[in-house]
């Protein structure tokens, strides 16, 4: 029999596995949240009398607090409840529990929500319909500013032969995973527990602690499987109230969202302006300003990373000699921003690459030729001063060139073809841990992570150890234990499972070969195989049955045990560049380059995608059977962002489109087929070499097809979606 | 309809309910009344199709349908579909093609395959049956796996 490539595939198919909406426990309570009616206003009153009233209803809010949680301070800056104003619509100003949840939701509508509504900051472009000026910093809207610049960009503007200048503006788009969040809590004995569909347990129980205000310790977060994550699934945001009403009622709670609700509080991109101007002389990038104005709804001043993050990906992966860069993270009315797969990257790649392609054809240049002239490669110095490390994107573009050119020499009328880049950096700067298990039967992993779907928990850790060992894959299993038992894990996210937490995985599987060369007494490296229906130690020629080696203490708890860990380092940048804020260094480059062919309708402005070929320079393959999906459903997933998604906001802060009918996901008979190649031998920082994979093949997608659709028609769309609407203007049948 | 009674057979096994009030879904009563938690909810609003199951052998989202309407019907769901060879060799056509992440569509896209194999047939084309499975979504796999499990179902015949 050939091992399924997905070893969570029987519990999926045969509807065992338990997500959070499935949990129930005996005496269980429902819970619903009570929504701010408002996106802006004065809180004069939460009256929970009326719903308090109704037969067995808890109801709880900011005045329950101080009871519930005596001694905890929790987060003055984050509160729970808000007490005096509140700052998005549906923000939750109370919450209630019953026996049932229409009785929950009953009492949820009879709260009485008192509120004296005060102006709705809905548009970041309201906020500053000029560039912010010099005293912007002191505005209560601003929650970030960055700022850096290098080289005499003045001069290089001056003196140019073609200036281009340019305003770019993108969408808000949701993660949409299918499974809608849902959490079951228990409180006993001082102990916080939570089952949730996490996939942060360990910052979700971080999370948990700081907005309670309770020890870390007290804290023991279970994670289910979770049905879709995409960023949507990290840190909390139903767990403290399930808890507060657990600890309330003495029962336990279970708190799930609505598909409405899931678009209305989660938190995911939200709408940025861009401004690129770019100097070119002797067909050379000579300077570059880049202004990012991003709205970052009611995210907190001086927590928020995206600003500082995002704008490399404005300037990279380019050799820029001279340049400006600032960016303003915008307060509105609306839910924090939140990760989003590649947060913000795809929306970056879609801008820079439709300008410089644009800078080309005003400068008279070949578009291909001319990024293909600037692409970093290992040895450049990116902008921020950091040296590239091996960096495969030139490799891939130069393959992802080709594709096109063969494409574009059979494409048809209204057909067209674009060829863009997308940049990364693997997450490894987040550190985690993992345990190794030996017994003669074979190596388990213990670990506390989740598999989200990507495979890179179940199927990329036991690739790790499979390649570590030498051991088949049907002898090595990844278990998982709650945040009380499991090593610390940073989460699955920034594309790290595999590369960071598959470090630690390479590192106790050294540990244990090492403990068992002493015992074996050979010489040379130490691998493990089957032999005979069990698992074998072997070093050179000294052979030795697992079951031999245990001492009498590890034949009792079943196994020679040794623990690894991985906490990975940065690059540096040259911080002499910095004028205001953070920048980021890279761990490490990542990059992909993708060919899109698409179908234009020239009535109607609607975009079809035809083909798709993407190249990804992934270090080292880890695991060849999930590592295309992966690739493939991000594809999918890009071209929603690239052609219908998008969250749109009236002006008093109110979601229109909070439903899969309004915001359009990618569907089955839209798909193109989408070819799969990697790029290998250019070494990252995970495991054997490994980058990661989640999150960059979501980032040239908007790019690539924006540009196939100005090759099909001329069409130069600067704005995210290239909805039918958005095309058809620019094709002036608007 | 009197006291909510309600008989239905589930997976081939005959299930008597009461007290189902007149405005409960199907979705929640194969889920919390009779613990069937392999059937998803979604959107429950009919757009995404993690809720299917078969009535009758036929399906349907079982979010838009009544508890009350399926009375004397037979429902088959995720956790019944390996009961015959057709659900049998489509679960292993998901397996082989590795047509699922996080899982979470899974038992929906399952039960509809079922059905409409066993409305059309085991040699019906896989881009008709590719074409009528557009109502369910995933967000994982671009649905690329998908189609490779339903093409293996169209290689491999009846």
């Amino acid at each position: 029999m050939t091992l399924s490539p997905r070893p969570d595939a029987r519990a999926k198919l045969e509807g065992t596995a338990v997500y959070g909406v499935d949990l129930e426990a005996p005496g269980m309570l429902w819970a619903a949240l009570v929504p701010s009616p408002v996106a802006h206003g004065r809180l004069r009153g939460v009256d929970l009398s009326v719903a308090r009233a109704l037969d067995g209803v808890v109801a709880i809010g900011a005045a329950d607090l101080a009871a519930l949680l005596p001694g905890a301070t929790g987060d003055a800056d984050r509160p729970i409840f808000p007490t005096d104003e509140v700052v998005y619509r549906n923000q939750p100003v109370a919450a209630v529990a019953a026996p049932t949840l229409e009785r929950a939701r009953e009492a949820a509508r009879a709260v009485r929500v008192d509120v004296d509504p005060l102006p709705v900051i809905s548009d970041l472009e309201e906020v500053f319909p000029d560039w912010p000026g010099p005293n912007a910093d002191a505005s209560e809207h601003v929650a970030a500013h960055v700022r850096a610049h290098d080289g005499d960009v003045e001069a290089a503007f001056r003196t140019a032969e073609t200036v281009v200048r340019e305003t770019y503006r993108t969408s808000s788009v949701h993660q949409v995973a299918i499974e809608p969040h849902a959490c079951l809590a228990e409180v006993t004995d001082g102990t916080w527990k939570v089952r949730t569909c996490t996939q942060t347990p360990f910052g979700t129980r971080e999370d948990i602690a700081s907005l309670l205000g309770v020890p870390e310790a007290s804290v023991v977060v279970e994670g289910t499987w979770v049905g879709g994550g995409f960023g949507g699934k990290g840190a909390a945001l139903l767990e403290p109230y399930a808890l507060l009403l657990a600890k309330a009622s003495g029962r336990p709670v279970k708190l799930a969202l609505g598909y409405r609700q899931e678009f209305q509080l989660g938190r995911t991109t939200l709408p940025a302006v861009v401004r690129m101007e770019t100097a070119v002389a002797h067909g050379r990038i000579v300077a570059r300003r880049v202004r990012l104005l991003l709205d970052v709804g009611t995210s907190l001043p001086g927590r928020d990373f995206a600003t500082g993050y995002s704008i490399g990906f404005l300037l990279g992966p380019y050799r820029t000699p001279a340049f400006e860069v600032e960016g303003y993270a915008v307060r509105t009315n609306k839910p924090a921003f939140g990760p989003h797969r590649a947060p913000f990257a795809p929306q970056c790649a879609f801008v820079l690459e439709s300008h410089l392609d644009h800078v080309a054809r005003v400068a008279g240049l070949d578009p291909v030729v001319f990024r293909a002239a600037h692409l970093w490669k290992e040895g450049d110095t990116t902008p921020m001063g950091q040296r590239v490390g091996p960096f495969g994107l030139a490799a891939a573009f130069e393959k992802a060139r080709a594709t096109a050119a063969r494409w574009r020499a059979e494409a048809g009328r209204d057909t067209g073809v674009g060829v863009a880049v997308g940049f990364w950096s693997t997450g490894t700067g987040a550190g985690g841990e993992a345990t190794v298990r030996l017994s003669p039967a074979g190596l388990e992993v213990v670990q506390g992570e989740r598999e989200i779907g990507s495979g890179s928990v179940l199927a990329g850790l036991a690739a790790v150890a499979v390649r570590s060992t030498g051991l088949p894959r049907e002898r090595v299993s990844v278990t998982y234990a709650d945040t009380s038992r499991a090593p610390f894990d940073s989460g699955v996210f920034g594309s790290r499972t595999t590369a960071a937490l598959g470090r630690a995985v390479d590192d106790a599987v050294r540990a244990l070969l090492e403990e068992l060369g002493d015992r074996l007494g050979g010489s040379g490296p130490v691998r493990l195989a089957e032999r005979s229906g069990e698992v074998w130690a072997e070093q050179g020629s000294v052979r030795t049955a697992v079951r031999d080696l245990e001492t009498d203490a590890e034949r009792v708890d079943g196994a020679i045990t040794a623990k690894g860990r991985h906490y990975g380092k940065s690059g540096e940048i040259d911080e002499r560049k910095v004028e205001a804020g953070t920048f980021y260094p890279y761990t490490d480059f990542t990059g992909a380059a993708h060919a899109a062919e698409v179908t234009v309708d020239r009535g109607t402005g609607t975009v079809r995608v035809t083909r798709y070929s993407a190249f990804h320079d992934v270090g080292t393959v880890i695991d060849p059977a999930t590592a295309a999906p992966q690739v493939e459903g991000a594809v999918v997933m890009g071209l929603g962002t690239a052609l219908t998604e998008e969250a749109m906001w009236s002006d008093d802060g109110r979601l229109l489109n909070p439903g899969l009918l309004d915001y359009r996901i990618p569907t089955l008979g839209e798909v193109p087929p989408v070819a799969v190649t990697f790029v290998e031998g250019f070494p990252g920082a995970g495991p054997f070499g490994a980058k990661g994979l989640g999150e960059p093949p979501m980032i040239p997608v908007a790019a690539a097809v924006a540009l196939a659709v100005r090759d099909a028609t001329g069409a130069h769309v600067t704005e995210l979606p290239l909805s039918s609407e958005r095309v058809a203007r620019a094709l002036k049948l608007l | 309809m009197t006291d909510g009674a309600l008989s239905v057979t589930v997976n081939g096994r005959p299930a008597t309910l009461a007290g189902v009030p007149d405005s409960e879904r199907l979705l929640d009563t194969v889920r919390w009344r009779l613990g069937l938690k392999g059937t998803k909810e979604g959107c429950r609003s009919g757009d995404c199709g993690a809720c299917t199951v078969l009535v009758d052998g036929v399906s349907t989202l079982s979010c838009l349908t009544l508890a009350h309407e399926v009375d004397g019907a037979s429902l088959t769901t995720v956790e019944g579909v390996a009961q015959d060879p057709v659900g049998r060799s489509v679960q292993e056509a998901f397996e082989t093609a590795g047509a699922l992440q996080c899982g979470y569509c899974t038992p929906g896209f399952v039960v509809a395959l079922v059905g409409l194999l066993r409305e059309r047939g085991r040699s019906a084309p896989a881009d008709e049956l590719l074409a009528d499975l557009g109502g369910n979504l995933c967000r994982c796999t671009g649905y690329l796996a998908i189609a490779r499990a339903v093409a293996l179902l169209a290689k491999e015949g009846p």
